[in-house]
């Protein structure tokens, strides 16, 4: 048996650590509506106006110090994002499920060449990834754009999708499939009307995961992405290195919020299940 | 069992990832190792001649006319192993106790707890690394905040250092670590610590003797995890590190997008994925012993 003072030493230790993992969103947020133009850290007063002043509403603030060099570029990207992160989980959600079923359902002399094909892109550093891809469509003249982000997010985003179905698959009930096709359902039949309302689940969590995994790419996006196609994390980042500015607190505020959204949206229909 | 059409049906499934993966993944992986053989163009791109010299520029055999060898490549590696290995450390520590914590919560609040541990990994990489710029930046919150308590009168400046970088990398890898090392903790038997308990054990004796040896492939799981994505990181050192602290990472960067030397940069990252590479390997035998035994 654990001695108490073991255990309360240990919980306040789990309390500490979620200090520090919440902390720093935390001092983000709040600063997010600090109004001292010039020192960010200084609090000075309460305002909504960094969150005007990025959708382009003239504010006091934004009079004095014209922060947001375009809030136009900001929309666009995060519209070239919302492109990007819908293709890729549409794409990815099929290839990935078709895959989890297909080696799930048969055996076969390739299997574990497959297996490790689609574990690899996960394990695969971005940023070899993301250069190896830059060369691929450079050396065949692939104008980079949409297409080449969709297409690189789609090429490790099949793999995520691929491990959370082939998780529901392991816990499914086989003989259900059996019994629709003994009943003489064609295999068409049979997969709508049994297998996937049975994996739906993971289906629908893979796509998710895919969705806020394109969403939030810097590093592959980073390389392969044109001139006129930056998405949101590409253009934080450009920002950031630019300059720290208080802007970027109200546009990271949004994007935690949007995440948690998503991600507690994902967790819930899992844990629903 | 076999039966007919199954194979038709499995080449259906099977041929859109097999043709998008092998084209779009192991393609462009093929092509940078071609590429990290070949001569640099004057003017960026590249020549299609056999050259090594790249390989040989970052190990010492450079032939000394086009390209010198610079030791600056090997300690750049170096720091980047070491830097990579420290994350690794740093995050194990930091995650064992707390998944300990976790694991002894009650069942509701174990799930709750899991949740919002991971719950910020699914926030922007970019966004988690500017919440600790305006921490750690000389004008920043820890520096208001310790000279506003009247512990410090000099900003400090953390910002552009190792250990800015180590805060930072071990903060957006967290979840990695967590999260094997609490599956391996709750796989954990524990009627095997009431036995060793039971056997007069005392609570550090089970700890080193039981938990730990039976979490191992937790620990090695997570720092394979982190062991990765930290060595190749670029996005951590520029934000956090700035110019005084240069990765693998960084390296690679500045060659295919300002030096515009591609072909040295892919012999760059043909020496992450080797790294990358020997590591899964060495992990996966290990893993595949172990289960022997068990």
């Amino acid at each position: 048996m654990k001695i108490p003072w073991m255990k309360r030493l240990l919980s306040l230790y789990g309390l500490l650590f979620l200090v520090f993992v919440y902390a720093p969103i935390m001092v983000v947020v709040v600063y997010s509506f600090n109004s001292h133009p010039v020192n960010m850290m200084v609090w000075k007063d309460f305002t909504f106006d960094w969150y005007w002043s990025i959708f382009g509403y003239p504010t006091q603030l934004n009079e004095q110090t014209l922060y947001v060099e375009s809030t136009d570029q900001l929309l666009a990207a995060v519209k070239n994002s919302l492109i990007v992160a819908s293709s890729t989980t549409a794409f990815s959600t099929i290839l990935g499920t078709m895959t989890a079923l297909a080696l799930y359902r048969y055996r076969f002399r390739m299997q574990p060449f497959y297996q490790g094909l689609l574990y690899m892109p996960m394990v695969m550093p971005d940023i070899v990834l993301g250069i190896a891809l830059l060369v691929f469509f450079v050396t065949f003249s692939v104008k980079l754009g949409l297409m080449s982000i969709i297409v690189g997010h789609c090429t490790f985003l099949i793999s995520y999708v691929f491990v959370v179905v082939s998780a529901r698959l392991a816990g499914m009930d086989d003989t259900l499939e059996q019994a629709s096709a003994d009943l003489g359902a064609r295999p068409w039949v049979t997969f709508r009307r049994v297998t996937l309302p049975q994996i739906l689940p993971g289906v629908v969590g893979g796509a998710l995961l895919a969705f806020i995994i394109s969403m939030d790419d810097l590093v592959i996006t980073y390389f392969i992405a044109g001139v006129d196609s930056t998405t949101l994390p590409v253009f934080i980042y450009g920002m950031l290195r630019r300059g720290v500015k208080p802007e970027i607190n109200a546009i990271a505020t949004l994007m935690l919020a949007f995440s948690f959204i998503i991600a507690s949206l994902g967790l819930y229909l899992r844990a629903r299940n | 069992m076999a039966r007919r059409g199954d194979s038709r049906r499995l080449a259906t499934l099977l041929t859109p990832a097999t043709l998008f993966l092998g084209i779009f993944f192991l393609g462009p992986l093929a092509i940078m190792v071609v590429y990290s053989f070949l001569e640099p163009g004057l003017y960026g791109g590249v020549e299609w001649n056999f050259y090594h010299w790249n390989y040989g520029r970052i190990l010492g055999w450079a032939d000394g006319e086009w390209e010198d060898f610079d030791p600056v490549y090997v300690d750049i590696f170096l720091r980047s192993v070491r830097l990579a290995f420290t994350t690794v450390v740093i995050t194990l520590l930091i995650c064992y106790p707390a998944a300990l914590w976790v694991s002894g919560l009650s069942a509701r609040w174990r799930t709750f707890a899991v949740f919002i541990i991971t719950l910020p990994f699914f926030v922007s990489l970019v966004v988690r690394l500017f919440c600790w710029v305006l921490i750690l930046r000389p004008s920043g919150f820890l520096s208001s905040v310790l000279m506003g308590m009247g512990i410090i009168t000099e900003p400090i400046d953390i910002i552009f250092t190792e250990t800015a970088v180590l805060i930072g990398m071990a903060y957006v890898l967290l979840p990695f670590m967590f999260l094997p090392i609490y599956a391996s903790i709750e796989k954990l038997d524990r009627s095997l610590l009431q036995a060793s308990s039971d056997l007069g054990a005392s609570p550090r004796q089970t700890f080193f003797r039981v938990t730990l040896p039976l979490t191992l492939p937790g620990i090695a799981a997570g720092a394979v995890l982190v062991f990765i994505p930290s060595l190749g990181n670029f996005i951590v050192p520029d934000l956090l590190g700035g110019a005084k602290v240069v990765m693998i990472g960084n390296l690679v960067e500045q060659q295919f997008l300002s030096a515009r030397n591609w072909p040295f940069g892919a012999a760059l990252s043909v020496m992450i994925m080797l790294v990358m590479f020997s590591l899964i390997i060495v992990y996966l035998r290990r893993l595949g012993r172990a289960e022997v035994r068990a």
